[in-house]
């Protein structure tokens, strides 16, 4: 398959989850193009919300905005969600390789993406009232965007759906102790540097 | 050369000089000559605080030295239509009277009923105050209220002569179990009497006007604290018998507007509302329209403010005294916080232990009994403008009250009120690009909405043939796509059989 057809299937991925990611996965169709650039298009898309929602439904002080933290914060919750799930379904037994959960991850935002993109244009075109239907279509696209994670996922590791949302609680709880390890390094670091420094300083002092 | 150099170091010099005595003029007086003794804020629609111009300044002050007896305390104030100013001072038990700028007139001590005609009590005893903590003067019918709390009688005064008019005691039929001490004392339009007992839980005491007990009055409903509820849940019988019950937290004080709502503040931290407009039926009816509840500072500011009085002017502005901080907060009819300013310290015009405010005009009157004072406080020019706007809108001349939030915004361009009420202005007469315009600067988005929603019919309006045929257009591609994807279909369905 061509690196344009394969793209192309990601269409086909949204609305046959199940056979798609199927296929995506054991028969060469996944395409990580395509889902690295769903996750870019994501990232961008939530700075874009920030600046461009309609000021009725725009809350946000954009006087305080900072589109670079809005980026990397978007990007690292979902890079901390692959690889704490890969390190949970690994102990889980699970089919599914890095490559295949950062896969299913990028092509499950593409719902998300098409609509809260519509939404943001949308929301400048509405008065308060009918604000109410695009929280409820943004919504739609939220839920439709988390069964293709839960699809995606059982496919791909081959899990059954329990286990599926087992391995999901976990990741959870995974992605915490990543962080809470991630901390503890950093500070542990910094002591050390600090360290270093005021000894090699005391130790040039004594020379 | 080298005179030419001098000339430039003198002229240096001489621009230093000019620049630092102005720069010290200016932090004691502004340029129009008022001293602001402030610093204003008001908060944004996010809830930050946003420096603003001081609504008021120090004009004058009533202290020990403007009469012969001092003061004791000074735990109440009130004025009369006319501008007169009464101060109860219980330490001393008299209610001092004096003239708009601070000028003693009277003092009130021992009550008189007629011409050099002391009053006497029933037993005989001349009437005497003892304890006067509430004071209200009653402009209808001009008469002075004194709410004594250690003779816990009200007495009612002829708002010129000072002569006894009546007494009110315990009414005969008071039920309940609060103790008949009255603190603060207010009367509405229809004569009925509202008495506040400090830590009474039942409410405010409503007398009739010939004194005979009508009901309590006003709920003050406490919150609910969800770890409290959860232990009381799983607690025994006997338990919660030594938990202390929950009581209805107090009122602190009451003052009534010109329409006959009352309006009440508690001091009580367990209270879910701290600012009451109470209606006839003792439900609180205050308007918060502002984005932001009336509580004074809000909790994200890390300060819980307490209120300890309220006053009320005829257009609906009020002013909240907040002895937390010292602060001085002033609500427009809408909830819309205007102003705040005040603050404890040592200089003049700042606070120690505030009691009581009261309006005079456009002039407030704030007591403090620990320093013994009474400040006047006049309003600054964006005071001024402020108020009359808000008076100007509450009384619905709305082009005039434009040209003074206008000039709000020339002293502070930051001020949100004053942009909505503009933007309100423009919206009645249906001009919805600068009612848009003026809310979005005002972060108003409800009027904003209102506005759009007039702008975007306008523009459907006047392009309909071109969303029509656009409309027309998108609906017959998809029926063209549509029967030529059948068509397909059909024709592949054809081949395969």
């Amino acid at each position: 398959m061509s690196t344009w057809e394969r793209v192309k299937y990601v269409k086909h991925c949204l609305f046959h989850p199940f056979d798609g990611f199927y296929e995506a996965k054991n028969r060469g169709k996944g395409s990580i193009l395509a889902a690295t650039v769903l996750i870019a298009l994501y990232c961008i898309l939530d700075c874009v919300e920030v600046q461009y929602t309609g000021f009725i439904m725009n809350l946000n002080q954009i006087s305080r905005m900072n589109s670079v933290t809005i980026f990397i914060s978007a990007l690292t919750v979902l890079l901390l969600a692959v690889i704490s799930n890969w390190t949970i379904t690994t102990l889980f037994d699970g089919k599914g390789k890095l490559k295949d959960i950062y896969m299913v991850l990028g092509y499950s935002l593409a719902p998300m993406v098409v609509i809260d993109a519509c939404i943001v244009l949308a929301s400048n075109f509405v008065i308060e009232e009918e604000a109410v239907i695009l929280v409820a279509i943004r919504w739609m696209g939220i839920a439709w965007s988390a069964f293709l994670i839960v699809t995606g996922l059982c496919t791909v590791h081959e899990f059954s759906l329990a286990k599926t949302l087992v391995t999901i609680l976990a990741t959870l709880a995974a992605a915490l102790i990543i962080l809470f390890l991630l901390v503890l390094f950093i500070s542990l670091v910094e002591q050390m540097v600090q360290f270093i420094y005021i000894f090699s300083k005391e130790f040039m002092r004594r020379i | 050369m080298k005179k030419q150099m001098l000339k430039r170091i003198a002229a240096a010099v001489l621009c230093c000089l000019v620049v630092f005595t102005s720069e010290a003029g200016v932090s004691a007086h502004a340029a129009d000559g008022n001293s602001y003794v402030y610093d204003g804020y008001v908060y944004d629609f996010w809830g930050e605080a946003q420096e603003c111009p001081a609504a008021f300044s120090l004009g004058g002050i009533i202290d020990s030295d403007s009469l012969a007896y001092g003061f004791g305390s000074i735990d109440d104030v009130c004025t009369s239509d006319d501008g007169r100013i009464f101060l109860a001072d219980k330490t001393n038990a008299r209610v001092n009277v004096f003239d708009e700028k601070g000028e003693f007139l009277k003092t009130i001590q021992t009550v008189y009923a007629g011409d050099k005609k002391i009053a006497l009590n029933e037993d005989g005893t001349q009437v005497k105050l003892a304890g006067p903590t509430g004071t209200y003067y009653h402009d209808k019918n001009d008469e002075l209220y004194i709410a004594d709390s250690t003779n816990k009688i009200v007495y009612v005064l002829d708002g010129q002569t000072y002569y006894l008019k009546r007494m009110i005691g315990q009414p005969d039929n008071l039920s309940g179990v609060t103790e008949y001490v009255p603190s603060k004392v207010t009367v509405d339009m229809a004569d009925r009497i509202y008495i506040v007992v400090q830590s009474s839980y039942e409410g405010i005491i409503e007398l009739n006007e010939d004194g005979s007990f009508s009901r309590y009055f006003g709920v003050n409903e406490p919150g609910v604290n969800l770890i409290e509820f959860f232990w009381k849940s799983i607690a025994t019988d006997t338990q919660k018998e030594k938990m202390g019950k929950i009581y209805a937290p107090a009122f602190t004080n009451v003052v009534t507007d010109s329409e006959g709502f009352v309006y009440a503040v508690t001091n009580d931290s367990a209270a879910v509302d701290s600012v009451f407009r109470l209606n006839s039926k003792g439900e609180n009816v205050l308007r918060e329209m502002g984005g932001i509840p009336v509580i004074g500072d809000l909790t994200s500011s890390g300060v819980t403010s307490s209120f300890i009085d309220v006053a009320v002017t005829d257009y609906g502005v009020y002013a909240v005294l907040d002895n937390t901080k010292g602060r001085i907060f002033l609500y427009d009819y809408d909830g819309q916080v205007l102003n705040v300013f005040g603050g404890y310290g040592k200089t003049k015009g700042q606070f120690s232990k505030p009691t009581s405010i009261a309006w005079n005009g456009y002039n407030l009157v704030v007591t403090d009994t620990d320093l013994r004072c009474a400040y006047i406080l006049n309003p600054t020019d964006f005071g001024q403008v402020m108020l009359r706007a808000s008076e100007e809108y509450y009384n619905g001349n709305w082009d005039a009250a434009t040209e003074l939030f206008r000039e709000c915004i020339r002293w502070n361009s930051n001020y949100e009120v004053a942009y909505v009420g503009i933007g309100k202005n423009h919206l009645m007469k249906d001009e919805y690009e600068d009612a848009m315009y003026y809310f979005k600067l005002g972060n108003a988005r409800t009027y904003y909405s209102d506005a759009y929603n007039g702008y975007r019919g306008e523009q459907i309006r006047d392009n309909f043939w071109i969303i029509a045929l656009l409309f027309v257009a998108g609906i017959s591609a998809l029926i063209l796509s549509e029967v030529r994807y059948h068509k397909k279909a059909g024709q592949k369905g054809g081949t395969d059989r």
